[in-house]
């Protein structure tokens, strides 16, 4: 037992000193001088001589060169995304060119880029249709857009806007604000988009911060590779994005999370927002109407105030005499195939909506008459 | 204020600008009024909470050296206990209640005690820990008391340390604040530079990773075995870049105005065993309470049973230091019983690495005490991190069901975030190893001026452009 005390006291000294080592306090230089002994060397010591303005120069200049590349970066990110010709930015940047300047145009939000296939509206109504349905939008966001639209391209002859059970709620954050950033001289994104934020005015004013701060998914790098002449293979096709995926869990999870249902805000904001639009239509001479589109039917039973919702809906279209089709009886809301979620159809149901859409409409006598007739 | 915030861009210049142009005797003043500047951007009204704490500390060290006998001891305690009851208050009160109200419950009783809910100052276990060791520091005779009040108070409130620490000690900071700094240089640039290294760690390490931490543990029954585990090694990074972060950052700035504050890192996760991690982790902290609570109660001086106490005490105290919650306690009980198990099984590891062959030094035997020492870090995060001890068994629990690499994403953290993760992760191990061996800074400085400019340029545009700049508060302000 003896003989075993000297190693046992060896390997905790050992790991004593693994673990404790000496106090910091006692290894820590006790204070070289006194307070007077200090004060009397710093009486000797001069502020600043011209060794150290150069070196305060030096440091200068190099926060000068970062600015300036600051600068730089920002300039070319933006010339690289309004270059772009593909994709969202393609889309953006020819409804900030005037390049679009169709008889058709299609707004709203996911649900109005997913949905209404402009290729196959065109095809039948023989009318040049475009879809500038805004991902993540509410009302407000594409209102903005629209003004942006109409201050560039040729008044269209028909707006078809797809509603919502949002429709009536205001933007509480900007959905992907990269999107923006290249457009903010247009006053009506740039005041849409203040609403929401009152600091907006850093997006704009002070370089790259829209980019760095607002967007977490590097959409910068597009306007890099933008400027540099690469383009994304393209997935928008007159303005629409098929979605070819077939149903997701995403509605099971929903419900899961909801069984009592949702209820969605009317906020008077967001009516004033909607009845924005069809005065801007009716002062313009333009025709527009309200679409519906297909939801499907067990999202629909879920939804509280429907009604009242619809009811407000009608008010705005007695009111100014707009036609409102609402799909939501459709056969295409019944099965999940033409879904991939309870709010979107894919590319398979988007085809037949929009095939049935088109057919309505070049029967309906909502299409002014061309110079060589209606198809 | 915020490091990473536009205001610290427009505050720091100004600041270090000012304080080179004054006279030596309005500096301390300029920093203590910058000092107050930087703590009001969070809640202004909790500078008062600050300013009691300085009070009493202040007038108990003044008293403290004065004084003899059992009046001094008694000072000693009175201040002690009223700097830990202005934190008790603000920080364990609640929890308190909760657990006195929750007891009730359980004995059927009716809840006896208001639960008030406060929000913590920001900083305050930090300052706290600071002004404490002060005053323990002019007990035991190894600091003067300092008489002159605004050098006092600046030296608990500067603003570089203010927050999150290091916890620096009287006898190393204090007298910095007699010394006259030159701008120089060599040394403004050093500073620089450990800023700029501090907020790649941060912004491009910390804050990136935070994302998918942050979605997988706010609920970790919607995700698989591999996500599960990418995350806790995802937050071993992300709490390391936070925290090392601020300290580099701290250190860089008050290296910019010429003050020396202590490290508080060094590469942890290197480290083999979980002593030496303690010993390479907050080292500011965990030197604290060594210090201070450890060898008070006898350290390792005493029996085995009563230093395995001592140890089991000291690490769940500081486990509670971290936060009010019994995952904060757990967590440090849990460090303490590795440091227990180390200890008791040294002998029996040796033999286990021994009947292989692998001595102490050989690469096989370190790389393998370093990957355990990291898996058990990591365990200790999973407690750390989750929001309860439910979510923290269920994640313990899951680690190795189904993995699933076509679900390797969260809703905020797609795809494309992790190359660029994986690579600031590739750049900061590779930064670390290489600044193990030679100094970084001073090969960069050798360099012609253009290369030089074009690196740094190119270092400071990368954190600028990789960085993620929202919602981005150190983690351990909280504490």
């Amino acid at each position: 037992m003896s003989s075993e005390l000297p190693n046992e006291e060896d390997s905790r000294s050992l790991i004593r000193k693994e673990f404790v080592g000496p106090p910091v306090a006692a290894r820590l230089p006790t204070p070289p001088r006194t307070k007077e002994t200090i004060a009397e060397k710093n009486a000797s010591v001069a502020p600043l001589n011209p060794r150290h303005w150069r070196g305060l120069a030096q440091i200068v200049g190099f926060f000068g060169l970062i600015v300036i590349l600051i600068f730089a970066t920002n300039a070319m990110i933006n010339v690289g995304l309004r270059h772009i010709t593909t994709c969202d930015f393609g889309v953006s940047n020819r409804v900030m060119t005037g390049r679009i300047n169709a008889e058709i145009l299609i707004t709203g939000s996911s649900r109005a880029l997913t949905h209404y296939d402009s290729r196959v509206i065109q095809k039948i109504t023989g009318r040049q249709t475009f879809n500038i349905g805004l991902n993540g939008s509410q009302t407000d966001m594409q209102l903005a857009l629209f003004k942006a639209y109409l201050n560039h391209n040729v008044k269209p002859k028909l707006v078809v806007n797809n509603l919502d059970l949002f429709s009536f709620v205001t933007s509480h954050e900007i959905y992907d604000p990269a999107q923006y950033m290249p457009y903010l001289k247009e006053e009506a994104f740039y005041h849409a988009i203040c609403r929401v934020y009152p600091d907006a005015w850093k997006w704009k004013y002070l370089p790259l911060y829209g980019y760095l701060v607002e967007d977490n998914l590097f959409k910068w790098l597009l306007g890099v590779k933008g400027f540099l002449g690469f383009q994304g293979k393209e997935d928008r096709f007159q303005g629409f994005l098929p979605r070819h995926t077939t149903w997701t869990g995403d509605f099971k999870k929903f419900r899961d999370a909801h069984p009592e249902g949702v209820k969605f805000d009317i906020e008077p904001q967001g009516v004033r927002d909607l009845t924005e639009l069809v005065q801007i239509c009716r002062q313009q001479g333009i025709a527009i109407m309200f679409v519906y589109s297909p939801e499907y039917a067990e999202m629909q039973m879920l939804e509280r105030n429907r009604r009242e919702i619809f009811a407000r809906f009608r008010e705005i279209c007695n009111r100014f005499n707009v036609p409102l089709w609402d799909y939501s009886e459709s056969p295409l809301c019944q099965s999940r195939t033409n879904f991939y979620n309870s709010q979107h159809l894919n590319a398979e149901g988007a085809e037949a909506f929009s095939t049935d859409l088109a057919l309505r409409l070049a029967g309906s006598g909502l299409l002014p008459p061309t110079k060589g007739g209606t198809k | 204020m915020l490091f990473n915030s536009l205001e610290f861009a427009v505050f720091f210049p100004l600041v270090v600008g000012i304080y080179f142009l004054l006279p030596q005797r309005y500096r301390v003043l300029w920093l203590l009024v910058s000092s107050c500047v930087f703590y009001m951007a969070f809640i202004p009204v909790y500078i008062l909470i600050l300013f009691v704490t300085i009070l009493i500390d202040y007038f108990a060290g003044m008293y403290i050296e004065k004084m003899q006998g059992r009046a001094r001891t008694a000072l000693l305690w009175v201040s002690i206990v009223s700097t830990c009851s202005v934190l008790f208050v603000f920080k364990y009160f609640g929890f308190f209640t909760s657990n006195i109200n929750g007891l009730a419950g359980l004995l059927g009783l009716h809840p006896p005690m208001p639960v008030l809910k406060i929000i913590l100052p920001i900083g305050l276990s930090f300052h706290t820990f600071q002004s404490l060791s002060y005053v323990i520091e002019v007990f035991r005779g190894r600091q003067e008391a300092e008489p002159h009040f605004p050098t006092y108070a600046t030296y608990v409130m500067f603003f570089p340390q203010l927050v999150a620490g290091p916890i620096e000690r009287p006898q190393h900071l204090l007298h910095q604040f007699w010394e006259h700094h030159v701008f120089d240089y060599e040394r403004v640039t050093s500073g620089l530079k450990r800023m700029a290294w501090g907020f790649f760690k941060k912004l491009v390490v910390a804050d990136r990773l935070a994302l998918y931490v942050n979605d997988v543990y706010a609920a970790p029954q919607n995700f698989n075995g591999l996500q599960l585990t990418l995350a806790t090694v995802f937050f071993a990074y992300q709490i390391y870049c936070d925290f090392s972060g601020y300290s580099d950052i701290a250190i860089g700035t008050a290296r910019v105005l010429g003050f020396r504050l202590m490290e508080n890192f060094d590469t942890p996760y290197y480290s083999r065993s979980i002593s030496e991690f303690w010993h390479r982790w907050h080292i500011s902290l965990s030197t604290w309470f060594r210090d201070y609570v450890y060898i008070s109660m006898g350290g390792s001086r005493v029996a085995k049973s009563r230093w395995f106490f001592n140890l089991m005490v000291t690490f769940a105290v500081s486990g509670l230091w971290h936060g009010a919650n019994w995952t904060y306690v757990i967590w440090g009980a849990l460090n303490g019983a590795y440091l227990v198990a180390g200890i008791t099984t040294k002998n029996l590891r040796d033999r286990f690495f021994g009947s292989f062959g692998l001595r102490e030094k050989t690469v096989m035997r370190q790389a393998i005490m370093i990957a355990s020492t990291f898996g058990l870090t990591c365990i200790g995060w999973v407690i750390f991190r989750a929001r309860n001890l439910d979510d923290a068994w269920y994640v313990l629990t899951h680690f190795f069901r189904s993995w699933d690499f076509g679900q390797i994403k969260t809703e905020q953290f797609l795809l494309r975030q992790f190359p660029v993760a994986v690579a600031s992760i590739a750049v900061l191990e590779i930064g670390q190893l290489w600044q193990h061996r030679v100094s970084i800074p001073s090969i960069l400085g050798r360099l012609p001026l253009t290369p030089r400019w074009a690196l740094y340029a190119a270092f400071v545009m990368t954190v600028l452009m990789f960085g993620i700049y929202r919602n981005t508060q150190f983690i351990y302000f909280q504490f």
